[in-house]
């Protein structure tokens, strides 16, 4: 079966990721998706692509750590979060997270609070390479 | 002891290297001692914030490190 927590170079599917989750459980209502994908602009500069950078063992954990927390937390009934790592050019997807809840207000609360806590916990950062040069981006809350 | 170094992100590009190791005296000592040596052999190191790793574990700067332990020094996560 395929996991509900990677972190892969490959792209990824959100119809897939969607079906997934829905199939869990019958009592699903609600599916409240995340996508993340990579702007051509970014602080007044023109960019390229983004270059991401791990601590793969650490990264891994925390993403479960994170899936795991939200489950507890809130009142859904499962959570999937996706990440690449690699090169990716504008347009391309970056992050997916996906949660199946009964009602949407649980789902919409447990979306926002996974991403928003992934930027803070899961070491993974991003380089902008752009026309004057790559740089490592500051992160934005 | 041999305690294993690594850099993330802008860090690695500071140092000039992802990988390191660095030897020092025998017994336990606290994080703070390795980041101390490590800014006087890496002076292009700034001075923070990181966020640090012992064996995939964030810890504080008060950790004790052992012999053959993995220290990640890390500047703030910016995934997503």
């Amino acid at each position: 079966m395929t996991e509900l927590v990677r972190i892969q170079e490959e792209d990824f599917c959100l119809e897939d990721e969607v079906k997934r989750l829905r199939a869990i459980s019958n009592r699903v209502g609600s599916i409240v998706t995340f996508l993340g994908t990579a702007r051509d602009f970014s602080d007044d500069k023109d960019v390229s692509a983004i270059e991401f950078e791990q601590y793969a063992g650490m990264a891994k954990k925390a993403l479960s750590a994170l899936r795991e927390e939200a489950n507890k937390r809130f009142d859904i009934i499962e959570t999937s979060i996706i990440h690449r790592i690699s090169t990716i050019k504008p347009g391309e997807q970056i992050v997916l997270i996906v949660v199946a809840s009964e009602h949407r207000k649980a789902g919409f609360a447990a979306c926002e609070w996974v991403i928003d806590t992934l930027k803070e916990t899961a070491p993974i950062w991003k380089k902008e390479i752009t026309p004057e040069g790559d740089s490592w981006v500051v992160p934005h809350p | 002891m041999v305690v294993k170094i690594l850099f993330f992100g802008i860090l690695s590009g500071k140092t000039g290297t992802k990988e390191t190791t660095i030897e020092v005296s025998e017994g336990c000592v606290p994080l703070s001692d390795i980041i101390a040596e490590l800014k006087t052999r890496f002076p292009e190191l700034p001075d923070g914030p990181f966020i640090y790793a012992v064996n995939e574990e964030q810890v504080q700067t008060s950790h004790t490190i052992k012999d053959g332990d993995e220290v990640a020094i890390m500047p703030p996560f910016a995934g997503g």
